[in-house]
C-alpha cells in the first residue's frame, strides 16, 4: 500500500490521520527505503506515473507515496516543503527552476551514481546537457520537446485554404490569413490567435535572427530595436484583422480549455509538442503540428529539443541511492516506458524509444515524427533562463502586448519600455 | 454570567488567599473556557502576524534563510515599484465605487422588503443566497461565462441590435464586472439594514405625514438619520471586505490582474509576489502595507463618525 494524494483526499486523509492519532495508532512511516515523489500535471499523468511507482515497488520491496498538484500550485509548495527541510525524495523539475533549485542546494548532484545504480549509456546528449548546472548533472529528462503551432485542419478545410506546412513564413501568416478572415468561416474566425505575448516564440523568432532571448550570464539576449520590430509585426496582423482580437485574446489566461484554438476563435496556435495530445481531447476538429513560423523561406534554427521535464533527488533526501535506482527504473523499464508512453514527451534513451513507438496512437505518433524530424529547424539548446525569467514573462511580456493590442501603447514605445524593465527586474534578482 | 457570579462568591472569610489563587479563582474557568481560542489567536494569528512583521524587513525566497534588509522593501514599494501604484489604484477604485454602491443598493431592497409583505422570510432568504455563493470559485467562473465576448449580456444586447465587447477581457470594463459581482452580493448588508429599519418608531412616520412631510423627505428626515448606525457598521464592514477583495479577480483573471492590470487588486499583486516570484519578504511588507491602510481608513471613520452617525441616546 502507498500513500497518495490530490488535495480531496488530502482532506479526508487529514481527517483519518486525525482519528487515527487519537486512537493512539501512527502509520508506520519510517521504514527502509521508504521516499516521496512530488510532480506536476494532471490524472492522466498521475495514473502513468503511479503505474510505474507500483511496478517498482513490486520490484524492489521498497515504498513510494506520491503527491501530483497543478503546475501554479506546484511550485509554492515544493518551496514551501523545501524551506521546511521536508522535500520529498524524487522531484520533478524544470528546465526554467533547475539552477535555482541546484544553486541552493536543494537538490543533490547525480555524477557520482552514473554508471552505477543510472545507466545513461545512448542517453540523448542534449537532453543531459540540459540537466547540467556548471557541469553537474542535477537533472534526468524525462523526455523530449518542443514548440510546435498546432493546426485545426478542419477549419482550414471549411475556409478553403491549405493550412501551413513547417515551411511558411511570417509573411504568410498575414496573406494566407486575410483569405482566412475573407472565407469568414465559424462566426468570423481567425487564422491565428495573437501571440505577441508568447514568450517561446518571441525566443524562436530571436533565434531565428541570430540572436536569444537570455545570454549564457542571465543578460538580454537582444535591444530595444528588436523588441519594436516584433510588436510591429503583430500590430500590423492586428490591423489587418488576421488575428484575434484583442479583447478576445486576452480571455485567454492559461488553462487550455481558456485558449483561442479550443474555444474556436483561432486555427492556428503557438504550443509545444507534447501538448497535442492534451488539445486534441479538448478539440473535435482533427489537429496537426507544424513549426513555427520562419522569419523569412528557408531561415531556421529557431526550434530546440528541450527536456520537457526532470526528476531530481532532494539533498535533504537520506535514499539517495535507492532513488537514483528509481529513477533509473523510470527512464529504461521496458514496461515502464509502455505506461508512461511519451506523455512527458520523447524518451530520451533509445531502446525506451523503441519499445514506446508501436504502442503510439495517432496525436501521440504526429508528436513523435514531428520532435524526430526537426530538420533544419532544429538549433542549438539555449543557457538556462534567468530566474526572474518567469517574471519578464508574466508580468511584463504579457501585459506590454496587452497593452500594444488594446491601444495604449504603440509598438515604438513598448520596446525601449520592455527592454528597460526587464533589465530592471534582471537586475533586481540577481 | 455563572462563572461571574460563582467567582465573586463571597471570600472575605477566607484569610490568607494568595493574589494569584484569587485570580484564579475569580477569572480561572473563563480563561480555561477561552483557552481553544487563545490558542489559535497565539499559535495561528498573532505569531504568523509577528514573523510576517519581521520578514517583512528581510529578502526571503523561502529556499534560503531570510537576509535582513532594513526598510528596502518599504522604499522599493513607494519609490520603484509601478505595478504596486497600479494596484493601489485599482483596489482604491474597487473600494471607493463598490462600498457606496452596495449598500445604497442593499438600502434600497431592504427598504421594499420592509413594507410587510407576505413571504418575506423567502424573498429574505433569496436576495441573501449571493453572499453566500459571491465569493466562490464557481460564481467567478459563472462571471466569466456571463461577461464574456459570446456571453449572456452580450446575446442579450444583440436582441437591441447591440454589438458590445467583450466585458471581462476588456481593460475599460474589466473592474467594473468585479464592482457588480460585489454589488451583487448586496445580501449581508441587507439583512442589517433590515433588522435597522425595524427598529425605527412607526410613530415617528405617522407624526411626519400628519405634518404633510413627503415619502422623500421623510426618507431623509427620518430614516436615514436614524439608520446612519446601521449605515456606520455597514461601511466599515464592507470596507474592510472590499480592501480584502481577492477570489473574483484571482479566478477571472486566471491570477494575472490583466487585461493591463486592470484588475490586479492589491491582494493579487501580493499573492503574486510571495508565490509566483517567492519574494516573501517584499509580500510581507505588502500586506503590513495594507493592514496600515485598512486601519488608517476604519479609524478615520471613527474619527468622522460623531458628525454624521446619530445614536439613539
Amino acid at each position: 500500500m502507498t500513500f497518495r494524494m490530490d488535495r480531496r483526499q488530502f482532506l479526508m486523509g487529514t481527517s483519518a490521520l486525525m482519528a487515527l492519532g487519537a486512537a493512539g495508532i501512527g502509520p508506520a512511516w519510517a521504514q527502509a527505503a521508504n521516499m516521496r515523489i512530488i510532480f506536476w500535471g494532471g490524472q492522466s499523468r498521475a495514473d502513468r506515473t503511479y503505474g510505474v511507482t507500483d511496478l517498482f515497488d513490486e520490484a524492489t520491496g521498497s515504498r513510494i507515496d506520491g503527491e501530483f498538484l497543478a503546475w501554479n500550485d506546484y511550485w509554492p509548495k515544493l518551496a514551501t516543503q523545501t524551506a521546511g527541510g521536508n522535500a520529498p525524495d524524487i522531484i520533478q523539475m524544470d528546465y526554467r527552476f533547475i539552477v535555482e533549485y541546484a544553486k541552493r542546494n536543494a537538490i543533490a548532484p547525480l555524477d557520482e551514481f552514473v554508471g552505477g545504480a543510472l545507466q545513461l549509456d545512448g542517453f540523448d546528449e542534449d537532453q543531459l546537457e540540459g540537466g547540467k548546472v556548471d557541469g553537474q548533472l542535477f537533472g534526468i529528462s524525462l523526455g523530449a520537446n518542443t514548440v510546435a503551432t498546432l493546426v485545426n485542419t478542419v477549419a482550414f478545410e471549411e475556409a478553403g485554404i491549405e493550412p501551413p506546412t513547417s515551411d511558411w513564413t511570417y509573411d504568410d501568416i498575414m496573406e494566407k490569413g486575410q483569405a482566412f478572415a475573407e472565407a469568414n468561416i465559424r462566426n468570423g474566425m481567425k487564422m491565428m490567435t495573437d501571440s505577441s505575448g508568447t514568450e517561446p516564440m518571441l525566443d524562436n523568432w530571436l533565434r531565428q535572427k541570430g540572436l536569444q532571448l537570455y545570454t549564457a550570464e542571465g543578460q538580454l539576449g537582444f535591444g530595444a530595436e528588436e523588441m519594436t520590430e516584433w510588436f510591429t509585426i503583430w500590430h500590423n496582423l492586428r490591423e489587418a484583422g488576421v488575428i484575434v482580437s484583442p479583447d478576445n485574446q486576452a480571455l485567454d489566461t492559461g488553462p487550455l480549455e481558456t485558449t483561442g484554438l479550443v474555444t474556436g476563435r483561432a486555427a492556428l496556435m503557438p504550443s509545444n509538442s507534447n501538448q497535442l495530445v492534451g488539445y486534441q481531447a479538448l478539440v473535435p476538429d482533427k489537429l496537426d503540428m507544424i513549426g513555427y513560423p520562419r522569419i523569412s523561406a528557408g531561415s531556421g534554427g529557431g526550434h530546440y529539443r528541450k527536456p520537457s521535464m526532470f526528476f531530481s533527488i532532494a539533498q535533504s533526501s537520506p535514499n539517495k541511492e535507492a532513488a537514483a535506482q528509481f529513477l533509473n527504473f523510470f527512464i529504461s523499464d521496458p514496461e515502464a516506458a509502455k505506461i508512461l508512453g511519451v506523455e512527458r514527451g520523447i524518451p530520451c534513451l533509445p531502446e525506451t524509444r523503441e519499445v514506446v513507438a508501436p504502442t503510439l496512437d495517432e496525436a501521440n505518433q504526429i508528436a513523435l515524427n514531428f520532435v524526430a524530424n526537426l530538420g533544419d529547424l532544429l538549433g542549438p539548446l539555449p543557457p538556462p533562463p534567468p530566474a526572474a525569467a518567469g517574471e519578464i514573462d508574466i508580468s511584463l511580456l504579457r501585459t506590454l502586448s496587452q497593452e500594444v493590442a488594446f491601444g495604449a501603447r504603440t509598438p515604438e514605445d513598448a520596446g525601449p519600455y520592455f527592454v528597460n524593465e526587464a533589465t530592471a527586474i534582471l537586475a533586481r534578482a540577481s | 454570567m455563572t462563572v461571574q457570579n460563582v467567582a465573586t462568591a463571597p471570600q472575605a472569610g477566607v484569610p490568607k488567599t494568595s493574589v494569584w489563587r484569587r485570580i484564579w479563582q475569580q477569572d480561572g474557568p473563563g480563561y480555561l473556557f477561552l483557552l481553544p481560542w487563545f490558542i489559535g489567536f497565539f499559535g495561528l494569528t498573532l505569531g504568523p502576524m509577528i514573523s510576517s512583521l519581521y520578514l517583512s524587513f528581510t529578502h526571503f525566497d523561502l529556499l534560503t534563510a531570510p537576509r535582513w534588509a532594513g526598510v528596502d522593501n518599504y522604499v522599493r514599494m513607494f519609490t520603484n515599484d509601478p505595478k504596486f501604484a497600479a494596484s493601489m489604484r485599482v483596489t482604491m477604485f474597487f473600494v471607493i465605487f463598490s462600498v457606496p454602491l452596495k449598500l445604497a443598493f442593499a438600502l434600497g431592497v431592504a427598504m421594499l422588503l420592509n413594507r410587510g409583505m407576505k413571504g418575506l422570510p423567502l424573498y429574505r432568504a433569496l436576495f441573501y443566497l449571493p453572499s453566500l455563493l459571491g465569493a466562490s470559485v464557481a460564481i467567478a467562473i459563472l462571471w466569466r461565462q456571463i461577461f464574456a465576448g459570446d456571453g449572456l449580456v452580450n446575446k442579450f444586447l444583440s436582441i437591441f441590435g447591440i454589438v458590445g465587447p467583450s466585458w471581462i477581457s476588456n481593460p475599460n470594463y474589466s473592474l467594473w464586472t468585479l464592482i457588480v459581482l460585489a454589488i451583487w452580493q448586496f445580501g449581508s448588508p441587507m439583512i442589517i439594514f433590515l433588522a435597522g429599519l425595524r427598529q425605527i418608531p412607526q410613530d415617528m412616520y405617522e407624526a411626519a405625514s400628519l405634518d404633510g412631510a413627503s415619502k422623500w423627505r421623510q426618507f431623509w428626515k427620518i430614516t436615514l438619520p436614524l439608520l446612519t448606525p446601521v449605515v456606520f457598521f455597514n461601511a466599515i464592514i464592507q470596507t474592510i471586505e472590499a480592501f480584502k477583495s481577492f477570489t473574483p479577480a484571482f479566478i477571472i483573471s486566471g491570477g494575472t490582474g490583466n487585461p493591463i492590470n486592470s484588475t490586479l487588486f492589491y491582494t493579487l499583486y501580493l499573492y503574486q509576489e510571495a508565490f509566483g516570484f517567492f519574494r516573501m519578504g517584499y509580500a510581507s511588507a505588502l500586506a503590513w502595507v495594507l493592514l496600515a491602510l485598512v486601519a488608517v481608513f476604519t479609524a478615520f471613520s471613527f474619527l468622522t463618525s460623531k458628525y454624521w452617525v446619530h445614536y439613539d441616546d
